[in-house]
C-alpha cells in the first residue's frame, strides 16, 4: 500500500503568549517552540499503521521552511520512507487553496492508495488542505475521519460528527484522509530508527521544480488581539485565599 | 569547530525530551514520595533503546556515541533524576564495562537483556569501609575449579535492589594491592547473593539504593571481566565513561531547576510586581543560566573526547563531572531562593530537585576526588 | 448585485441549529447588499424541513431525492455545483460544520471560486469579501481579504452570528434531482450513535471539566474527588479523551456533549472554542488556568490564574469545610 502523509510544522501557542511582529502580518516566532501539527501527527501514525498491516511505503512531505526537515526527519525516524521539503521560502505568501495546489504539483507523480493530513492545523485553523488536495488529485476524500479500515479495495471509514455521532462511510482507493486527533496513539521514534533516518535524504522542491503559477484565495490584512470578550473576575490572591473566595461563592450559590 | 548536534543527535534529543515530559516528568514527584522503582517507565525506555544507548545493535543497543547518550541522560534526568541515575548506571557502568571488557560469550549473554530491560544492571564497588579509598575493600574472590567464590558486602548500591545483572569488584590477590582488585559479573539468582538494607535517601529516592551481600556466590569462570588484577582499571575506565554521564544528569536536574525559577519569578508578585523584575532575582537567574551553558559544555566536550577515541579523557571527565555536580547544587539551591519560602514546601519541584542534587558532588567520585583526578593530571 | 445562497444543514430529520445562525448571516448579509437570501434544501421528504426554515430566507431552492436523505459531500458538490451555476450567486455560505468542511473546500476548489474557512465575522468592503478568522490557538483574529472574482464561498463558525428571529416567506422552488445515487467511491452507509457511558453528563447540576493541563491520567483522582466534595461529574475537553483518560460520553464541546449545569468548573483547559460550544450555555463558569491569556477566561464568569495542582486539592478542603 503507498502512503503519502502531509505534514506541517507549527508553532506551540496553547500555553505560550503570541505576539504580532512589526508587519503586523506575522507572528514573533523566536521564543516560540515549532512541532508537528498536533492532527498530523496522528496522521502520520495511520499510516504507520496501514504500512504495518500492509506493506507498502511511506511519503511524506511538507510545505514549508528549512526547519521543517526536523519534523520531516522525525517522520522518517518513525517509519516514512521518503521525505519532500516544498521550499516555503521560495512561493511567497501562502494560503489554504495554494497551499494544496503546490503539494498536488509536487504529488502528482506520486502514486498513493492512501493520502492522509490532518484534520485542521492548529496554527491557521484552515480544514482545506485535505479536501481541496483531493479536488485536485481527483480523488474523494473523508475529513474529520476517527477510523479507518481497510479490506482490499474498499475503506470503512468513520467521521466524527458534531455531538458525538459518528458517520460511518464505505469509500474506494485511492482516497483521502483528514484525519481528527485521538484515532490512535502516536509513537516516539526508537534511537535506531532514529540514527537510521538521519542519513536519509529529503528531496527538496523549489520553484525551478514547480514553476506554474498558485494563485491564493485570500489575501491575509492584519493580525489583531481579539477584542476582549466579557472578560471573567479574576481572582487574586494565594491558593488558599483564591480558594476560600471560591468555596463560599459556590455555596452562595446554594451548590453546597 | 563545531557547536551544532549532528541531525541524529537533534531527533534523539527531541524523542528523549517529548517521551521524558509526558511519560516521566509527571511520575517524578510521585516516586519520590513513594520511593517505588519505576519499571513501567524502564520498559518503555527499553522500547526506544534508551536501556542500551552506547551498545551496538548486534547485542541489541542502539549504536549511538557517548555525546548522544550525555543528550539523552540530560533530558531524562531533567524530567525525573531518579530515573536519569537508574538508566545512566543501566547504560555506562553496566552495558560499558560489559562492552568493553568481557569476552564476546558475556557480551552476548548479558548486553541483550540490559538494553532490553529484561534485566536492570546495578554497579557494586562501594562497601562499608571503602568509599573514595576503593583500594580498601574487604570482598574477596577467590577461585575454586570453574568458579570464584565470592565474599563481602556492597553499600549504597544504586538499582541494588532491583537488578538482575551486578558488576562486581573484589579482590582475588590482597597483596598485590589495588593490582590484585579483580571485576566480576553476578546474576541476582546466584545461591548466597542476597539484597540487604535499602537506603532511605534524601534525593533520587525512586533508585533502589540497597546493600548487597556476598556469602560464598559461586560465580563461573567466565563472568571475569579482562584478567585477574585488571579490576581497578576496569573501575577507573568506567567511573571515566559514568562521569560524563553524572555531568549530564547535574545539567538535566539544574535545567529543571532553572525552568521552573522562571516561570515561578513572573508569576508571583511581591511589591506590586512580578519578582523576575528585581535586579537580584535577574541576576540569579542570569549566574544559574550561564552556570548550566558552561557545564552542558564541558559534559559534551568530555563526551566528544571519548567519541573521538582520546585515551585518556579521566580529567575532561572530572571537570565535567565536578563542575555540572557543583553548579547544580549552586542553581537548585537559587531556584529555591527564588521560590521564597514556598521553594522549601514539598508543593514545588525545586524543593525535590535541590535534594535531588546533592548526591551528585557524592557518588562515582565526590568532588574532592575528581578535584585530585584533575589536579594530579597536571602535577605529575 | 446576485443574491446571497446559504446550504440548510439537517441531520436525521431535523434542522440542524446552526443553520439558523446561517440563515440569519445571510439575511444580514442581504440586507446590506439589497439582495435576497436563498436557502438551498437539499434532502428526502422534505416538507418538515422546508417548514422548519421556510421563515428565513427569502427563497428556498429545494431538490427532494433519496440520494439527499444523509449527508454525502459528494453528492452535495454534484447538486450545488449544478445550483449554483444556475444561481450564480454571489457569496455561499456553508456552516464551520463537520458537512460544511467536508463539502465546502471541495466544492469551492471545482467550481475554482475563492473561499475561506472557520469565518467568525464578513463584511463586504469595495466589493470584495473580508472575513475575520481566529489563528493559534484564538490567541490572535485574523482579517482576510478573499481574492477578487464574481462569487464567493465561507464557512462560518458556529456561534459567530446568533440566530434571530424572521418572519419571511420564502417562495418555494422544487427543483428536479440532478444526482441519480450516491457514487461509488464514497457511500453513505450509517449513523452511529455515541457510546453510552455510566454517567450523563448533561444531567449533572454540577460539572467539574478538565483539560489537557491535568498532564496525566495519574492526576485524575484530584479531579474525582474535587467533583465528589461537589457533588457533581468530571467531564472533560477533547485531549483528555484522545489520551484515553476518559471515555468519550464525557467530552464537552462540538464534538462531544452540549452541557448546561449550574456551575461548570474548567481545570486546565484552554477554551477552544469548540470546547466552549459545549459548556457556554452554564449558569456559573469558573476557570482554572496558568496561563493569563486563555481564551477561557473571556468566557467564564470568575477566573483563577494559578497552577491547578496548588489551587484543586485547597479547593476540594475549603468545599468540604463549608459542607460541615
Ligand atoms: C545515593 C548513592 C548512590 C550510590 N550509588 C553507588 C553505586 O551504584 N555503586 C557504588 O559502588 N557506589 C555507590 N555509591 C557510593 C558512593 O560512590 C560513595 O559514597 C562515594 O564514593 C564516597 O564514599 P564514602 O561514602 O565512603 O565517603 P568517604 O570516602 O568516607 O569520604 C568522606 C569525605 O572525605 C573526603 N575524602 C575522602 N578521601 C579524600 C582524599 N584523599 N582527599 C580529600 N578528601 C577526601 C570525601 O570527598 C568526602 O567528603 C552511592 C552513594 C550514594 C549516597
Ligand atoms: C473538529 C474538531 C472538533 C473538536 N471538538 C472538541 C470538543 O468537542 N471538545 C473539546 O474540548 N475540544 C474539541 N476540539 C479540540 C479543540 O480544538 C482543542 O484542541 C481542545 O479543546 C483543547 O483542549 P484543552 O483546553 O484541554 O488543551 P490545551 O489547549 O492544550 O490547553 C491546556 C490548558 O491547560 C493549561 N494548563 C497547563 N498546565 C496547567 C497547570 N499546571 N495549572 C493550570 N493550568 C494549566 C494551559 O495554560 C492551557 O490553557 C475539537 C477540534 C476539532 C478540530
Amino acid at each position: 500500500m503507498d502512503l503519502i502523509v502531509c505534514l506541517k510544522r507549527v508553532p506551540q501557542t496553547a500555553e505560550a503568549e503570541v505576539q504580532i511582529g512589526p508587519s503586523g502580518k506575522e507572528i514573533v516566532r523566536d521564543r516560540l517552540t515549532f512541532d508537528m501539527n498536533e492532527a498530523d501527527s496522528y496522521a502520520l501514525e495511520e499510516a504507520i499503521l496501514l504500512k504495518e498491516k500492509f506493506g507498502g511505503t511511506i511519503t511524506v512531505i511538507s510545505l514549508g521552511l528549512p526547519d521543517a526537515e526536523d519534523t520531516l526527519r522525525i517522520a522518517l525516524a518513525k517509519g516514512a520512507d521518503h521525505a519532500i521539503r516544498i521550499k516555503a521560502e521560495d512561493f511567497g505568501e501562502l494560503d489554504g487553496f495554494k497551499t494544496a495546489s503546490l503539494l498536488k504539483d509536487a504529488l502528482v507523480n506520486v502514486k498513493f492508495d492512501v493520502l492522509l493530513t490532518g484534520c485542521v492545523a492548529t496554527d491557521d485553523s484552515l480544514y482545506q488542505v485535505g479536501p481541496v488536495l483531493a479536488e485536485l488529485l481527483g480523488a474523494p476524500h473523508a475529513t474529520l475521519v476517527g477510523k479507518i479500515e481497510i479490506a482490499g479495495e474498499k475503506a470503512h471509514v468513520n467521521r466524527e460528527l458534531e455531538g458525538g455521532l459518528i458517520e460511518h462511510l464505505e469509500m474506494s482507493l485511492p482516497a483521502v484522509f483528514a484525519v481528527q486527533t485521538g484515532i490512535n496513539e502516536p509513537r516516539y521514534a526508537s534511537l535506531i530508527a532514529i540514527r537510521r533516518a538521519a542519513g536519509k535524504e529529503i528531496k527538496l522542491l523549489g520553484k525551478d521544480d514547480i514553476p506554474s503559477e498558485h494563485r491564493v484565495n485570500s489575501t491575509l490584512e492584519k493580525l489583531f488581539v481579539p477584542p476582549a470578550g466579557k472578560r471573567a473576575e479574576i481572582m487574586t490572591g494565594t491558593a488558599d485565599e483564591v480558594s476560600a473566595r471560591t468555596a463560599s461563592l459556590i455555596k452562595e450559590k446554594g451548590l453546597i | 569547530m563545531n557547536f551544532d548536534l549532528t541531525s541524529d543527535q537533534k531527533m534523539l534529543q527531541d524523542q528523549v525530551r517529548k517521551f521524558a515530559q509526558t511519560e516521566l516528568a509527571p511520575l517524578a514527584p510521585e516516586i519520590d514520595k513513594s520511593g517505588e522503582f519505576p519499571w513501567p517507565s524502564l520498559k518503555k525506555m527499553a522500547k526506544l533503546g534508551l536501556l542500551g544507548v552506547i551498545v551496538p545493535e548486534k547485542y541489541g543497543g542502539s549504536g549511538f556515541d557517548f555525546v548522544s547518550l550525555a543528550i539523552a541522560i540530560e533530558e531524562i534526568s531533567r524530567a525525573c533524576a531518579s530515573t536519569g541515575v537508574i538508566v545512566a548506571v543501566n547504560n555506562s557502568l553496566t552495558t560499558y564495562p560489559i562492552l568493553e571488557f568481557s569476552s564476546e560469550e558475556l557480551k552476548k549473554k548479558y548486553l541483550p537483556q540490559l538494553c532490553s530491560g529484561e534485566k536492570i544492571g546495578a554497579f557494586g564497588l562501594t562497601e562499608p569501609n571503602a568509599g573514595s579509598d576503593v583500594a580498601a575493600m574487604e570482598s574477596t574472590a577467590r577461585l575454586e575449579g570453574d568458579h570464584y567464590i565470592v565474599n563481602g558486602t556492597k553499600r549504597f548500591i544504586t538499582n541494588g535492589g532491583e537488578a538482575g545483572i551486578y558488576v562486581v569488584f573484589a579482590y582475588t590477590n590482597r597483596d598485590l594491592k589495588h593490582k590484585g582488585i579483580s571485576a566480576f559479573v553476578v546474576e541476582r539468582d546466584t545461591p548466597g547473593f542476597s539484597v540487604g538494607k535499602h537506603e532511605d535517601l534524601m534525593g533520587i529516592r525512586a533508585t533502589a539504593n540497597c546493600e548487597l551481600m556476598f556469602e560464598d556466590v559461586k560465580v563461573p569462570k567466565e563472568n571475569l571481566l579482562g584478567k585477574e588484577g585488571d579490576g581497578f582499571k576496569i573501575c577507573m575506565n568506567t567511573l571515566d565513561v559514568s562521569r560524563i554521564d553524572i555531568g549530564a544528569q547535574a545539567v538535566g536536574i539544574a535545567q529543571a531547576a532553572l525552568d521552573e525559577a522562571v516561570r515561578y519569578s513572573k508569576e508571583r508578585k511581591a511589591f506590586g510586581q512580578p519578582i523576575c523584575n528585581f535586579e537580584m532575582i535577574e541576576a540569579l537567574i542570569a549566574e544559574m543560566a550561564t552556570e548550566i551553558q558552561a557545564a552542558r559544555l564541558l559534559v559534551h566536550y568530555a563526551g566528544f573526547c571519548k567519541d573521538k577515541g582520546m585515551q585518556k579523557f579521566s580529567k575532561e571527565a572530572a571537570m565535567s563531572k565536578y563542575y555540572a555536580s557543583d553548579i547544580a547544587v549552586d542553581v537548585t539551591r537559587k531556584a529555591v531562593q527564588i521560590h521564597g519560602g514556598y521553594g522549601y514546601s514539598k508543593e514545588y519541584a525545586v524543593e525535590r530537585l535541590y535534594r535531588d542534587a546533592k548526591i551528585l558532588e557524592l557518588y562515582e567520585g565526590t568532588s574532592e576526588i575528581q578535584k585530585i583526578v584533575i589536579a594530579r593530571e597536571l602535577t605529575r | 448585485m446576485a443574491d446571497i445562497l446559504a446550504l440548510v444543514e439537517h441531520r436525521q430529520g431535523a434542522v440542524r441549529d446552526v443553520t439558523f445562525e446561517l440563515l440569519t448571516c445571510g439575511r444580514k448579509m442581504a440586507g446590506t447588499l439589497n439582495a435576497k437570501l436563498t436557502g438551498v434544501v437539499l434532502g428526502h421528504k422534505t416538507d418538515d424541513l422546508v417548514a422548519r426554515v421556510r421563515n428565513h430566507a427569502h427563497r428556498l431552492i429545494v431538490m427532494d431525492s433519496e440520494v439527499f436523505e444523509n449527508f454525502n459531500a459528494e453528492t452535495y458538490q454534484h447538486a450545488l455545483v449544478k445550483i449554483i451555476e444556475r444561481e450564480h450567486p454571489y457569496l455561499s455560505l456553508f456552516a464551520n460544520t463537520a458537512f460544511g468542511i467536508d463539502l465546502c473546500p471541495a466544492l469551492a476548489t471545482q467550481m475554482g471560486y475563492p473561499f475561506t474557512t472557520d469565518c467568525i465575522g464578513v463584511e463586504i468592503v469595495d466589493g470584495q469579501v473580508r472575513a475575520t478568522r481566529q489563528l493559534y490557538d484564538g490567541k490572535l483574529d485574523a482579517q482576510v481579504r478573499l481574492t477578487a472574482a464574481d462569487s464567493y464561498m465561507l464557512t462560518m463558525r458556529s456561534g459567530a452570528c446568533p440566530a434571530e428571529g424572521s418572519d419571511l416567506t420564502a417562495e418555494v422552488e422544487r427543483i428536479e434531482t440532478l444526482v441519480a445515487s450516491q457514487p461509488e467511491y464514497r457511500k453513505f452507509i450509517e449513523y452511529i450513535e455515541a457510546a453510552v457511558g455510566d454517567v450523563d453528563i448533561t444531567k449533572a447540576d454540577v460539572i467539574v471539566g478538565v483539560g489537557r493541563g491535568i498532564k496525566e491520567q495519574a492526576n485524575m483522582p484530584m479531579i474525582e474527588e474535587l467533583a465528589k466534595a461537589l457533588g457533581g461529574v468530571v467531564a472533560c475537553s477533547r485531549p483528555v479523551v484522545d489520551a484515553n483518560w476518559l471515555t468519550k460520553d464525557r467530552q464537552v464541546g462540538s464534538s462531544g456533549k452540549t452541557v448546561k449545569p449550574k456551575l461548570y468548573i474548567a481545570i486546565g483547559i484552554s477554551g477552544a472554542f469548540q470546547h466552549i460550544a459545549g459548556m457556554k450555555s452554564s449558569d456559573t463558569i469558573i476557570a482554572i488556568n496558568k496561563d493569563p491569556n486563555a481564551p477561557i477566561f473571556n468566557e467564564a464568569d470568575y477566573g483563577i490564574v494559578d497552577d491547578l495542582f496548588k489551587v484543586v486539592p485547597v479547593l476540594k478542603n475549603k468545599i468540604l469545610e463549608l459542607k460541615k
